[in-house]
């Protein structure tokens, strides 16, 4: 039997995980705990009730807004990781400098970040946006709609990403991947930017952005890139969305070519 | 271009593509046989060639030269005067070998550099803009047109046709269609020469292949600036070989030369140059004094000379051995170094620390060792020879049992390891050993020794410091200071990096903030709030402790068996995981403060500082309540032992009275509790779980931790490397605390406990190598790398402070406590200190402690404090005082450079002004007498004594303009307007201010040629110079 006065010995021990760590436990509550009893409570997918607020109080037509309420929603009533908006900053800053013709996107979720890829691209660009799942997909497709662009400027693939790489340059008759960015399932980031340097869609100066490399993190992709010095790199580092205390960081790759 | 201008059939116009590299091979050998028998003709026909060669060109032409040796043997049979120089070459050549390449198809004419065109493109090496090469082919081509028209050879026509056709096949051969290479727009650069050396050349030019010879010397000089130097070095090569071939003016030359380099080796460091020229020259210079300081001497005294130059040479590698191998001996030298050099200097001042630590530890054990516990086992009486040595009948069942000998119960509490096995025999052995004596006076004396060595460290710790305060020039400070050269391993660089710019940015914050100072209520609010909360947690966990303490008194009291293993060792437990784990809280709280890191580290130690402090103390009045339970406990058992001993004279006087008056076992005989050897016991258990600990967290915190990240890394769902659990990080403020409170305890339980030291040796000596492991092993650099050579004295401070709380308990209960009645070397004493008393009556003359009683009295130590206190003050005062005139001298110092900041810029203004105005001059001049300048800008060799600013103007013209543009524009441009170029003149004027721009020149002229870095020739070297000037104009 282990007497009291060990058990309140450990008190600090447990106070300070707790204050530690108190973003984690914030992070668990919003995303899954609340995530739960909605889904319990309303019967709709989290990225239904998204969309639901998004069309009864953003603007249609105009992505800013779109984007602000997204923004909204994820920070104040429930919890959605896209890219938000301050990683998103960085993610504008980037396109405006690189101004890429051709971007693909992996992971286009409920359409938040493939919205904002569109907003910042240059005239007569195309964006190739690429979802897993079904649902989500369609639920992006509204959004991207929503927000007024259209099949000319974002195309929604709605396959695998391990299975669209190979096929694009072959059903989509793509030569040349300006700009990719990342966030679908962290594991996919490393087998997918290898089947990207496979693929030869990549050119020199290519520019390839991964989100949440940190957080939830993609330690073989980050091995990789170091690896295997096809790319001149860096972290950008900032918070996770919505929430600030959890660190994270974006990986900016650009494709230097074999050496 | 030779080939051109010999009009020679080009064997390889009709080659095939496929054979590139054979074409290539063959077209080499070609150009370089032409190559020698063109030079061998020059020299057979002009008379006078060493001038051609002091034009910095003979360098390229042996270079070139390549295999062909018995060509250039040949041609050395022709010239007497030229064989040294000859024989330099051919013993370079080995060295030129690898570069031989690059020179042949770089430079000797158009042939080649189509060839390296081609080469280049397949290479596919950076590659120009198309643009670039076709300018470049055109540039060709018109100055093959040109060249054609000037000389009107039919020959030659042929010959540009030849390579007119070539040139375009190898175009054609370009993957890239037309990227043209860098060589290429070098040939251009070279062809831009020569249509300017045409154009020279046509006033007044006498045919002959020395005059081509001549020209294409210069071409190349113009191409490859830094053929110069090398050029240089080859005349020096001949030198070396042959010093008695040399008149003693050239002596006297090369001597200077070698001067020059040497004091320019001395110099170098102060040099306004970048980096990588300072390299470059350093190890030119330095080659060319170890080469040419030999040659000096004449015959014996050379050889003398190379002997001692040998035997320095033997001696320095001898010294550095010498070194190495005394770093080799000092104790964990290596580990340190490795450890440092992965985690920087802080983390490695903590194992240096902890062997400082180690080091005071083995002569304390040393004393108690030494002078304590060897005598005493070796002399004095042996284990059962009396009650306070023998286990008791009621404990000798269990008095072997691990779990009783680890609590050092048992036959461990009655050895020498504890204080009250000791006897009270004054003294002991054939060498009649004062046993109490040497007893109190080795407890005084580690105390003292400790003293001592803390305070002497501290005071050389605050030599070095210095006085001042180094908030003045912050940023610079930041800028110049930051980097921690140890750092050897990249993720630490890294790290190192990383930290320094967040100071940067932090820096920058606090400037600003400095000035907003916005919601300082909210601020100070949640300081006080942080305050208060961990005040709230020192008096819980001081609660705790002493609640705990009490509670084991109780347990005590009702006897240990009846309770559980947790609760025996309640007090350990609890004030292990408080010192582990209140740290912890205290870190997360002062996150609240908002303080900058190196503040919040001190407050950190602060806190970490009163809760260790705390505990001890409480603990100490914990114990301080059992000792004066044990002594009431004792004066019961004196009265009892009376009683029983009056019982036992009774039972035995009836039956024979002569018997001696015990015959009762030692181990049978009742005896006090012994106070001392209990606090001692509670020491020595209170180290030994302290250790335990540490080495649990070290293993479970650490090493545990490490294995789960890294191997269930492969399958999580998160990164465990970079978030959460993550490797845990040195913590060098907890640990260094750990070891002052450890050894504070050390220093109070030595007294009743003298294995304490021993044990602490074992200690530190496991967690040095447990620790040098674990770090290397399972711990990441810290995020926040910061330099220790601060902090250090602090760690001093907390020490001594440590020290001095640590004895205070120690010496209250030496001089206010009785010492039990029965055990220990005091026994039987009314005070622990009475020992010297009577050392003083019994083994001192009377004289002696007649004169010790006079000189203690209070008369004489008063006035002796009283004095001691003012020279401290006056110490103090001096100190100050000093400190003072240092600051002083350091704003001084500051006000001077100022002032010479101030006159710096007075005279570089007024140098510019003078450039400025001097400016105007040349350019008049260049426009007069254009082929002067370009004699200028071509020929001179780059030499790295820095005066060539004329190559100054050069390079920065040809990189000031864009990457596109090629080297032969820029120099075009600049000999084209001679000085007009405005920025690279300013660069030359800023490097060598003073110097009016013809100065330059005219160095210029002096310095081509023979000495390498030779800034300022003697006069000789003109007429040379001069005259192969005269020859060109």
């Amino acid at each position: 039997m282990v007497s009291p006065a060990i058990a309140l010995a450990l008190l600090p021990l447990l106070l300070t995980f707790i204050i530690r760590y108190r973003y984690y436990f914030v992070l668990f509550y919003r995303a899954v705990l609340v995530r739960v009893w909605y889904d319990c409570r309303t019967g709709l997918s989290r990225e239904e009730r998204a969309f639901q607020f998004i069309l009864t109080h953003a603007t249609p037509g105009d992505p800013d807004s779109i984007l602000d309420t997204f923004d909204f929603w994820c920070s104040k009533v429930e919890f959605i990781s896209n890219i938000g908006p301050k990683k998103g900053k960085i993610l504008d800053r980037l396109l405006s400098e690189q101004c890429p013709l051709t971007v693909l996107e992996l992971g286009a979720h409920c359409g938040y970040s493939t919205v904002r890829i569109a907003r910042a691209l240059p005239l007569g660009a195309r964006l190739y946006s690429v979802e897993m799942d079904q649902r989500n997909a369609t639920i992006a497709e509204k959004i991207i709609r929503l927000a007024g662009f259209d099949d000319d400027t974002v195309e929604l693939i709605v396959n695998p990403s391990d299975e669209v790489i190979p096929k694009l340059r072959s059903e989509y008759g793509l030569e040349r991947l300006d700009f990719v960015f990342m966030d679908h399932w962290k594991k996919c980031y490393r087998p997918d930017l290898q089947a990207l340097e496979g693929s030869g869609l990549l050119g020199k100066g290519s520019m390839i952005l991964a989100d949440n490399v940190l957080f939830p993190g993609a330690p073989n992709f980050l091995r990789h890139v170091r690896g295997c010095g096809l790319y001149e790199w860096r972290i950008h580092r900032a918070s996770l969305e919505y929430i600030k205390g959890i660190r994270d960081g974006m990986a900016e790759l650009v494709y230097q070519g074999v050496k | 271009m030779d080939d051109g201008l010999l009009a020679l059939p080009d064997p390889n116009a009709t080659q095939p593509a496929a054979q590139q590299h054979l074409l290539k091979l063959s077209l080499v050998c070609f150009v370089l046989s032409e190559y020698n028998e063109v030079w061998r003709d020059s020299r057979g026909q002009s008379p006078s060639p060493p001038r051609f060669l002091d034009q910095s060109s003979g360098c390229v032409c042996v270079s070139a030269a390549g295999d062909l040796e018995e060509v250039l043997e040949s041609a050395e049979r022709h010239e007497e005067e030229e064989r040294g120089k000859e024989k330099g070459q051919e013993r370079r050549r080995d060295k030129k070998r690898k570069r031989k390449p690059q020179r042949t198809t770089s430079q000797p004419g158009e042939a080649t550099s189509e060839e390296t065109a081609e080469s280049e493109a397949r290479r596919g090496r950076r590659k120009r803009g198309r643009e670039g090469g076709g300018r470049g082919r055109e540039g060709e081509r018109q100055e093959d047109e040109e060249e054609q028209g000037q000389r009107g050879k039919g020959a030659k026509n042929k010959k540009n046709f030849n390579n007119e056709r070539r040139r375009k096949r190898a175009q054609g051969e370009q993957e890239g269609g037309g990227d043209a290479p860098r060589r290429q727009t070098h040939g251009r650069g070279q062809s831009d020469e020569r249509k300017e050396e045409t154009k020279r050349g046509g006033v007044k030019r006498p045919t002959g292949p020395a005059e081509k010879k001549k020209r294409k010397k210069e071409v190349e000089n113009s191409s490859q600036q830094e053929s110069s130097e090398e050029e240089e070095e080859e005349e020096g090569g001949e030198e070396e070989v042959k010093p008695e071939t040399l008149s003693p003016e050239e002596l006297e030359k090369l001597k200077e030369a070698v001067d020059d380099r040497k004091k320019l080796i001395h110099t170098l460091r102060g040099k306004p140059w970048s980096m990588k020229k300072k390299l470059t020259s350093l190890g030119e210079s330095q080659k060319f004094v170890e080469k040419f300081e030999g040659a000096l001497g004449k015959g014996k005294g050379r050889k003398l000379y190379a002997y001692k130059v040998l035997m320095n040479k033997k001696w320095m590698k001898f010294r550095r051995d010498f070194e190495n191998f005394k770093t080799a001996c000092i104790p964990w030298e290596m580990k340190i170094k490795e450890i440092e050099s992965h985690f920087g200097s802080s983390v490695a001042s903590y194992f240096i620390f902890l062997r400082w630590m180690y080091g005071i530890n083995l002569i304390l054990f040393g004393l108690t060792f030494g002078l304590v516990m060897v005598p005493e086992a070796l002399m004095g009486r042996p284990y059962g020879s009396m009650p306070r040595k023998t286990v008791p009948r009621s404990e000798e069942a269990s008095a072997m049992d691990f779990a009783i000998l680890w609590d050092f119960g048992g036959y461990a509490q009655y050895s020498v390891l504890f204080y009250g096995f000791y006897n009270s025999q004054r003294t002991i052995g054939w060498l009649k050993f004062r046993m109490p004596l040497s007893y109190f006076l080795v407890g005084v004396g580690t105390v003292a020794y400790s003293y001592m060595v803390v305070i002497r460290t501290m005071a050389r710790n605050a030599n070095e410091e210095g006085g001042g305060d180094d908030n003045n020039f912050n940023f610079s400070w930041k800028v110049f200071t930051s980097w921690d050269y140890l750092i050897g391993n990249t993720e630490t660089a890294d790290n190192k990096f990383a930290s320094i710019t967040t100071s940067f940015k932090e820096a920058i914050l606090e400037e600003q903030e400095s000035r907003k100072d916005d919601n300082i209520h909210l601020t100070r609010f949640l300081r006080v709030l942080a305050n208060f909360l961990v005040l709230c947690c020192l008096a819980g966990s001081g609660y705790l402790i002493y609640y705990v303490v009490r509670r084991s008194q109780k347990f005590a009291l009702d006897g240990l068996e009846s309770h559980s293993w947790w609760e025996r060792n309640e007090v350990n437990m609890v004030m292990s995981l408080l010192g582990m784990f209140c740290p912890m809280l205290f870190d997360v709280i002062s996150a609240l403060e908002n303080y900058h890191p190196r503040i919040a580290l001190q407050w950190q130690l602060g806190r970490i500082f009163a809760l260790f402090l705390g505990n001890l103390y409480t603990f100490i009045i914990a114990l301080m309540d059992e000792i004066n339970l044990k002594r009431e406990e004792e004066e019961v058992v004196k009265q009892n032992m009376t009683l029983w001993e009056a019982g036992l004279l009774n039972e035995s006087r009836p039956e024979n009275s002569t018997a001696p008056p015990f015959s009762v076992h030692p181990a049978d005989t009742p005896r006090g509790p012994c106070w001392e050897t209990m606090v001692g016991q509670e020491f020595v258990r209170l180290i030994i779980s302290d250790t335990m600990t540490t080495y649990i967290t070290l293993l479970i915190g650490d090493f545990l931790r490490a294995v789960l990240v890294r191997f269930l890394n492969h399958c999580w769902c998160w990164d465990l490397e970079a978030g959460f659990p993550s490797y845990s990080e040195f913590d060098v403020s907890g640990n260094v605390l750990g070891l002052i409170f450890n050894q504070g305890m050390i220093w109070m339980g030595a007294f009743y406990a003298p294995c304490l030291p021993a044990l602490n040796v074992m200690r530190l000596h496991v967690s040095m190598y447990l620790q040098c492991w674990a770090v290397m092993c399972c711990n990441a650099p810290q995020e926040r790398v910061f330099k220790a050579s601060r902090s250090n004295n602090f760690y001093m401070a907390m020490l001594l402070v440590i020290l001095f709380l640590s004895t205070l308990p120690a010496i209250y209960t030496v001089v206010s406590i009785p010492p039990s009645f029965d055990c220990g070397p005091f026994s039987g004493k009314n005070r622990m200190y009475d020992v010297i008393q009577e050392t003083l009556d019994s083994d001192f003359p009377p004289w002696f402690s007649k004169g010790f009683s006079y000189v203690s009295n209070p008369g004489l130590v008063l006035p002796f404090i009283l004095l001691m206190v003012l020279a401290i003050y006056y110490l103090q005062s001096t100190s100050k005082t000093y400190k003072q005139a240092n600051l002083e001298l350091k704003k001084k110092l500051q006000t001077q450079n100022e002032e010479n900041k101030k006159k710096n810029k007075k005279a570089a203004l007024k140098a510019a002004m003078e450039l400025e105005e001097a400016r105007k001059g040349p350019r008049h001049t260049s426009r007069t007498s254009p082929p002067r300048s370009i004699h200028a800008g071509v020929g001179t060799p780059e030499h790295p004594g820095g005066l060539g600013g004329t190559w100054g103007t050069l390079k920065t013209s040809s990189k000031g303009r864009d990457k596109g543009e090629d080297h032969g524009r820029g120099q075009r441009a600049n000999q084209g307007k001679g000085g007009q170029q405005a920025p690279s003149l300013r660069d030359s004027g800023g490097r060598v201010p003073g110097i009016s721009p013809p100065a330059p020149r005219s160095h210029t002229h002096q310095t081509p040629g023979h000495m390498p870095g030779n800034p300022r020739q003697p006069a000789p070297r003109l007429h040379r110079v001069s005259s192969s000037q005269g020859h060109r104009e």
